[in-house]
């Protein structure tokens, strides 16, 4: 698995953008990310992770209606493309086997089942 | 649409136009949509305050290179140097300068003048570096110079004691070679029957080792080594043996004296030397001729010398701080009196263009010349730039539909930039080839004028190089403007047809035809001051009656039987009056601080200028005397001095005549005291001088007042009796006032040239004005014919044309006098006796540019007023 060629908040917004999907926008993926989190989230910094998995083809995008809140401009609306699916799951399966292998006893206060 | 009118407002404009302006073009609409959006979600949920620090926080988040890079054109513009757009281009400026015929001839008039203007100038400067630059040893070829302080002054002299460059090559280990120089004389040479007189010197043995001047004959080493060699030039050798080989060995006699052997012959001196000698005569014999060049009081010699090349700059200061006291270890003089002679150093490639000192140190001389038409010749072209310009930008109009077209069809800036930038450097090749016909035509003229043998030099790459430099330099100026400004026009609403110029292009305008009017007065009042101050000097007054004077040297037998010749000459008609002196009226012979008198401050050092004369010679001069002149009547007359009023102000007798006086250690008494006339150019002041009278003619100068009118029985008289006296030397004599007239020679070759230059400027400005006042006409033909139908007089219109223009004129007026002020006071401060900066120069100036522009401008605006207001009103 290239590790590497995901990074964390990419992972997230990834992530976001599926959950998202068909509508999942710069400032929706914020708006979403923020409350997720509690922490505070800017739409450049998703709007610079988003350039990053497009160039990798991870998700795909297309411009969508204008809107009368965004001053009449339209907005770029993302889905996850296959590829990006597949690194999605591959990272969580990843994940997944790391944590069946935690002893129980390790957190003894998480429920890992 | 705003779409919570009520509660919340825009967020901050300025941000929103800052991010338009940095983000990628491609981007703007969905990074500034996503601000918004949110903004408003935030205004809502946080309040608008919250919000938009919330909006300044995010907007610093897209400050990032993904965000700011601009996407590359997917469909890249044509290249350039397309053969198809170079054709068009090519096409669309030859149409350009064939449609408008007047204002092409006057872009490319202008340029050519400038250009060839500065070409010349160019030419001259060049010329002047290239004095004495070549020379093998040129690095390391010194002069050495004196610095004499007296009477609270220092003062600079390039006389030295005539046994310190033997004595300096002796003391001195990193001195390779020494040799002195004499003063210019002329020498008659005789050989076979052929005689004539020449110019020469005496120089020291070393002269051809130092210096790089090719021997056809003889070596370096035994030309100058024995008291009666001579080295004469390839044209000598010419004239008088018919060539270098045959005149090898061969016998001279000089001053049908002393024969001489020419031991060497050297090649003509090239153009580019500023020493001037046909031959040379050794230094033994110098010393010989002239025992007193023995003392070490004497300071009448050059002495140069060529340093050891290892030890560069360093080693040549050192031996300055050397050589500062070397002069007071040897002059017993120096060691008492409170009299100071410092030796120091210049170098010979720089004794041509240093060669004025003030206080000591070197301040200026021909380099001021070639720094000032250096400067005269940016200004020139600059001015012929300006024009093209102002012509350029007015005419923008005309161009802007076909800026709009070729943007809409794909052209980018850069593109357009180039076309300009290149139709610009096209016309400015043609400009060019003008004026290098022009300049191959004027420089004939210009050489007469600045006594210069400058070719152009064709064959040299350097010269090619510098025409390439210029022709690029000059486009660049002229056009970077133009084609900035044209490109950066707006398409749509070039193609709308609404032109409408900021007044920024405007201001920028006349700022420029304000400098040009500037540049031009700055000359005008220049040459006006040059040729007024000219003028003053061949005017003034001097004392002594310099017309009707003739100079004649008294060598051979003149000096012997200058009595008969005196007495026969009388008896012939034309002449009034002779007497002889040392050096003459024009040029002072020289100066001596030893003289005393009772009740002189012992610690005084004044110099006096002196000379020593015949009888007759107030009377020759036409001096105005107090008190007597020598007369044959007075046996005593060998310890009378005469003085002029200056010395007796400096000696302080209240009534001089019959006061005690001494000089060279001889008493005698004043008999006479003269006006103050001028000695030498009005460059000097007039200084204390003492006349005493000599009894031998011989070395000295005999001048001779003829009758007014009968010059040329006069000469006739000369000749005749000249001949009898003195067969073996050929006659020759000089004119006072024409030799006066030489010693502001390099004035009026500088008068003349800015009057030239003067009126290239103002020509080529007014042509830029004449430009403009026809755009201006053309583009108010409309106007005009409304007015002239309304009831407009043709005065009222001419005068409403004019007015623009004349108010630039006047204020470059206003700036121009205080600099011309400045400047040329800084001129006349050569002078010490010139003429005032009078307003009415400035006024004068003024006058002149006001009415040749009200001239130029008429002629256009008198043509659109007299326009029948049926024909530019009928076309619509």
């Amino acid at each position: 698995m290239r590790r590497s060629d995901l990074g964390e908040f990419e992972e997230v917004v990834l992530l976001t953008v599926a959950v998202l999907a068909p509508t999942a926008y710069s400032v929706a993926i914020a708006e979403e990310l923020e409350q997720e989190t509690g922490q505070s989230v800017n739409t450049g910094a998703v709007h610079a992770a988003l350039q990053r998995l497009e160039d990798k083809g991870y998700v795909s995008s297309v411009l969508g209606e204008a809107t009368a809140v965004r001053g009449g401009r339209r907005k770029r609306l993302f889905t996850v493309t296959a590829l990006g699916g597949r690194v999605l799951g591959e990272v969580r399966s990843v994940r997944n086997r790391l944590w069946d292998r935690i002893e129980p006893q390790t957190f003894p206060g998480l429920d890992l089942a | 649409m705003n779409p919570h009118p009520k509660v919340t407002p825009e967020p901050p404009v300025w941000i929103d136009r800052l991010l338009n302006r940095i983000c990628a073009p491609h981007l703007r609409e969905e990074v500034l949509g996503d601000l918004h959006e949110r903004y408003y979600l935030r205004a809502e949920r946080l309040g608008p305050k919250r919000a938009r620090a919330l909006y300044r926080r995010d907007v610093l988040a897209y400050l990032r290179p993904s965000v700011i890079r601009r996407k590359p054109n997917p469909e890249p513009s044509t290249h350039f140097a397309n053969p198809d757009m170079l054709r068009n281009y090519l096409l669309v400026a030859w149409r350009n300068l064939i449609h408008n015929k007047t204002f092409s001839a006057i872009n490319l008039l202008g340029l050519a003048l400038g250009m060839a203007c500065s070409l010349l100038i160019y030419l001259w400067i060049q010329d002047e570096y290239r004095m004495d630059a070549y020379h093998a040893n040129g690095p390391h070829l010194y002069h050495v110079l004196e610095r004499q302080f007296y009477d609270g002054k220092v003062e600079v002299g390039s006389g030295t004691p005539g046994l310190l460059p033997d004595e300096l090559k002796k003391q001195f280990p990193e001195i390779a070679a020494a040799a002195g120089l004499s003063w210019e004389e002329q020498h008659t040479f005789l050989v076979g029957n052929r005689f004539n007189k020449e110019k020469g010197r005496f120089a020291g043995a070393d002269w051809f080792r130092m210096y790089s001047v090719p021997l056809l004959q003889g070596t370096a080493e035994t030309a100058l080594d024995g008291p009666n060699n001579v080295a004469i030039s390839r044209k000598l050798a010419r004239n008088y043996f018919g060539s270098p080989e045959a005149a090898l060995g061969k016998s001279v006699r000089l001053d049908n004296k002393t024969d001489y052997r020419v031991s060497a012959v050297f090649e003509d001196l090239p153009e580019n030397s500023s020493l001037r000698y046909d031959f040379l005569l050794t230094w033994p014999d110098f010393i010989a001729r002239n025992e007193w060049l023995k003392e070490w009081g004497t300071n009448v010699i050059e002495t140069h010398l060529l340093l050891r090349p290892e030890g560069g700059e360093e080693a040549a200061a050192r031996l300055e701080v050397n050589l500062k006291s070397f002069l007071k270890s040897r002059s017993k003089s120096l060691q008492t009196g409170n009299f100071d002679i410092q030796l120091f150093l210049q170098k010979h490639q720089d004794a041509y263009l240093y060669s004025n000192f003030r206080n000591g140190y070197p301040d200026g001389g021909r380099i001021e010349y070639v720094r000032l038409f250096g400067i005269v010749a940016v200004l020139i072209l600059v001015i012929a730039c300006i024009n093209f310009m102002n012509l350029a930008t007015a005419r923008s109009a005309k161009r802007a539909r076909e800026v709009g077209v070729r943007k809409v069809v794909g052209a980018v800036r850069g593109l357009l930039i180039g076309q300009f930038l290149g139709e610009t450097l096209l016309l400015t090749l043609m400009a060019l080839g003008i004026a290098v016909g022009l300049t191959w035509l004027l420089l004939p003229t210009f050489n007469s004028l600045t006594d210069k043998h400058i070719s152009l030099g064709i064959t040299s790459p350097a010269f090619w190089g510098t025409l390439l430099a210029m022709t690029v330099l000059t486009g660049l100026l002229a056009g970077s403007y133009p084609a900035f400004f044209l490109s950066s026009f707006h398409p749509i609403r070039v193609l709308k047809g609404a032109i409408r110029f900021g007044s920024g292009a405007r201001f920028f305008r006349q700022g420029l035809v304000v400098f040009q009017f500037v540049l031009s007065m700055l000359l005008i009042v220049g040459t006006m001051v040059v040729y007024r101050q000219i003028e003053y000097t061949q005017t003034k007054n001097l004392g002594y009656d310099r017309e009707n004077l003739i100079y004649l040297q008294a060598e051979g037998d003149l000096g012997t039987k200058y009595e008969t010749f005196r007495e026969q000459l009388l008896r012939m008609p034309g002449i009034q009056t002779l007497t002889y002196m040392d050096g003459t009226p024009t040029h002072r012979h020289g100066s001596t601080g030893n003289v005393q008198w009772p009740g002189k401050d012992p610690n005084a050092s004044i110099q006096f200028q002196f000379s020593t004369v015949d009888y007759d010679f107030t009377k020759t001069l036409k001096l105005k005397l107090k008190g007597r002149d020598f007369s044959r009547e007075y046996g005593m007359d060998s310890v009378s001095f005469l003085i002029n009023e200056t010395a007796a102000r400096r000696i302080g007798y209240r009534e001089p005549l019959g006061k005690p006086l001494t000089m060279w250690g001889q008493a005698g008494t004043i008999i006479g005291v003269m006006e103050d006339f001028h000695a030498g150019s009005l460059h000097q002041p007039i200084e204390p001088t003492i006349v005493r009278l000599s009894t031998k003619a011989a070395g000295k100068n005999i001048i001779v007042r003829t009758q007014p009118g009968q010059t040329r029985e006069a000469l006739a008289s000369l000749e005749t009796v000249y001949r009898q006296v003195n067969p073996k030397f050929p006659f020759a004599y000089q004119f006072a006032d024409e030799e006066y007239r030489k010693l502001y020679h390099s004035e009026q070759v500088v008068g003349r040239l800015a009057n030239y230059f003067a009126f290239l400027a103002i020509f080529i400005s007014c042509l830029g004005l004449f430009g403009l006042s026809a755009f201006t006409a053309e583009q108010r033909t409309k106007e005009i014919g409304v007015r002239k139908v309304l009831g407009a007089s043709v005065f009222g219109i001419v005068s409403l044309l004019s007015k623009d223009f004349l108010r630039l004129v006047l204020i470059a007026i206003l700036i121009a006098c205080p600099l011309a002020w400045y400047a040329m006071s800084r001129w006349l401060q050569d002078f010490a006796y010139k003429t005032d900066l009078e307003w009415w120069l400035f006024a004068g100036a003024g006058a002149i540019a006001v009415g040749i522009a009200v001239l130029t401008i008429s002629f256009q605006s008198i043509k659109a007023a007299l326009l029948n207001p049926v024909k530019s009103l009928r076309s619509e």
